[in-house]
């Protein structure tokens, strides 16, 4: 492979790892908030490529607008969950609230299954190439790489500069001394389900347009969400775009040297080995 | 009448009991200390107020309203402040930004330039570190950032838990001297102490918790000369 082809994987690399990134920040935000993991998140990312997928094809909107549609559906849909299957079991053991979210993962992926059966869709949508010296970039791909990183942008604003966002860090941060401020916690917990949702909703929207996709492929990126995490952090958002941007360039790099196949493998492998040296993560806050 | 109301509490956690109906009334511009030995429920009773813990059983009034059930951000928005114990700071955030949750609630939303101007004057060294992470701050300025943070929730009754706990001679000074300056402005305080003799010197009125119920009451001057209190909690 010449150097122009090493680039071109190298930037492939940084513009997948971005969306990557864009996944794993809802499942991040969740877990630094209100420490549960929701193993719902792979679904909700595919309710986000159907999301996509079905305005697309049914209203023939442009793809980036259906956008705006899914997130506020997914923004709904992570509220109603809370209420309906998070609140009761928030200040129980970790193990309750997993398997909260795991039973409505069930739910939600049966409920998929059964309306959209398992069969591969696609977004028939393209931007054309864009050509710079002996590069190739996809628009979509480069698209869908700027929108995360607008995204995640918008995230940081919403957190540190509005009121409702400094809520949520101060809820996550010390919720009963925010009930004592006389911030509704248990709202504000309802409000960062349902962005953590609305993220993972988005993420699945964007990548609908990058690859074919079934009602299961969230899971891939459930799990590469927690590589991410782990990497960036967990409880940390803006580290995840750059948890998101290693692994990218990892799966950009690693088939030079050899089979696809390893690429899961290696994957993990340095999710074990973060892990033991460092469990915060690279980016991640003390404690 | 009282504008705040202790109606014979009955609380704890789980299955243990703590208040066994602890009953208690703090005038309207009073400072009232509420003393006591380790474990007696004092905590626990200012937990009880704000609703952080829930009254078993009798009931708790503020401004002549029934307030037992309401939840602490309700009461918050009522004008009911707890500066908790521990200082329970948003540690993450900055010095500006913890003075700003505190000023969460809708009545305090709108004089939060003034009640800003406020604490600066009174903790200067708050607004040098205004932009620092509250929890890089020295134990003497957080405390002094809990009690910022609490007079910027606009309250209609402060309560301090252990002001002065773990904190320089210097320091305690100068928190109680904020304190008398608060009282002069007109606010109503309870302040539980474990500085027995500084907290009722300042205070105009006193009860003494023990086992979970007020065992004694009076105007501070007077718990002070009494032989008990001076025996069990001055050691004198």
């Amino acid at each position: 492979m010449g150097s122009s082809g090493l680039l071109t994987s190298l930037i492939d690399g940084i513009l997948i790892g971005v969306v990557y990134g864009l996944a794993a920040m809802g499942l991040t935000l969740i877990w630094g908030v209100m420490n549960v993991i929701n193993l719902s998140h792979g679904t909700i990312i595919a309710f986000g490529m159907f999301g996509v997928y079905l305005i697309f094809t049914t209203l023939g909107l442009n793809p980036y607008l259906t956008l705006v549609l899914v997130a506020i559906l997914g923004l709904l849909l992570g509220v109603a969950i809370y209420f309906i299957a998070i609140q009761r079991v928030i200040d129980a053991p970790h193990l309750s609230t997993l398997l909260a979210t795991f039973a409505v993962n069930m739910i939600l992926l049966g409920v998929g299954t059964a309306v959209f059966t398992t069969n591969f869709r696609n977004v028939d949508y393209a931007l054309g190439n864009i050509q710079m010296g002996q590069i190739t970039v996809l628009g979509t791909r480069l698209v869908a790489a700027l929108a995360a990183v607008f995204v995640a942008g918008a995230l940081y604003f919403f957190l540190y500069k509005t009121r409702p966002g400094k809520y949520i860090r101060a809820v996550a941060n010390n919720r009963a001394a925010a009930e004592l401020m006389g911030i509704p916690s248990t709202q504000i917990l309802a409000l960062s389900f349902g962005i953590g949702t609305m993220l993972a909703a988005i993420a699945g929207g964007l990548i609908a347009t990058l690859f074919p996709f079934t009602i299961l492929s969230g899971g891939v990126y459930e799990l590469k969400s927690f590589v991410i995490g782990v990497l960036g952090g967990l409880g940390n958002p803006i580290g995840s775009l750059a948890g998101g941007l290693i692994l990218g360039l990892l799966e950009s790099i690693i088939p030079i040297v050899m089979p696809n196949t390893w690429v899961p493998i290696l994957e993990f492998v340095l999710f074990i080995i973060i892990l033991l040296i460092r469990p915060t993560g690279i980016f991640g806050a003390k404690e | 009448m009282a504008i705040l109301e202790v109606r014979e509490v009955d609380s704890g956690y789980g299955e243990v009991q703590i208040l066994w109906g602890a009953s208690m009334a703090l005038q309207q511009g009073d400072l009232t200390s509420l003393v006591g030995g380790n474990g007696v429920g004092k905590t626990t009773l200012l937990r009880t107020v704000m609703g952080l813990n829930h009254p078993w059983k009798g009931s708790i009034w503020f401004e002549g309203k029934d307030v037992s059930r309401l939840s602490a951000h309700k009461k918050a928005d009522l004008g009911l402040v707890l500066v908790p114990e521990g200082r329970q700071l948003f540690t993450d955030m900055t010095v500006y930004e913890n003075l700003e949750m505190g000023a969460s609630n809708k009545r305090a939303r709108g004089k939060f330039q003034q009640n800003l101007e406020r604490v600066f004057e009174m903790f200067p060294r708050l607004k040098e570190r205004s932009d620092q992470q509250s929890g890089t701050l020295s134990g003497g300025e957080q405390q002094m950032l809990a009690v910022a943070r609490g007079i910027m929730a606009d309250p209609k009754v402060l309560m301090i838990d252990e002001l002065s706990l773990g904190l320089a001679p210097v320091l305690v000074l100068q928190l109680f001297e904020s304190l008398k300056l608060l009282k002069n402005l007109g606010l109503t305080i309870l302040l539980v102490e474990q500085n027995v003799q500084m907290a009722l010197a300042v205070s105009n009125y006193g009860y003494v918790l023990a086992e979970g119920r007020t065992e004694l009451e009076g105007p501070a001057r007077e718990l002070i000369q009494n032989e008990h209190v001076r025996a069990a909690y001055l050691g004198l």
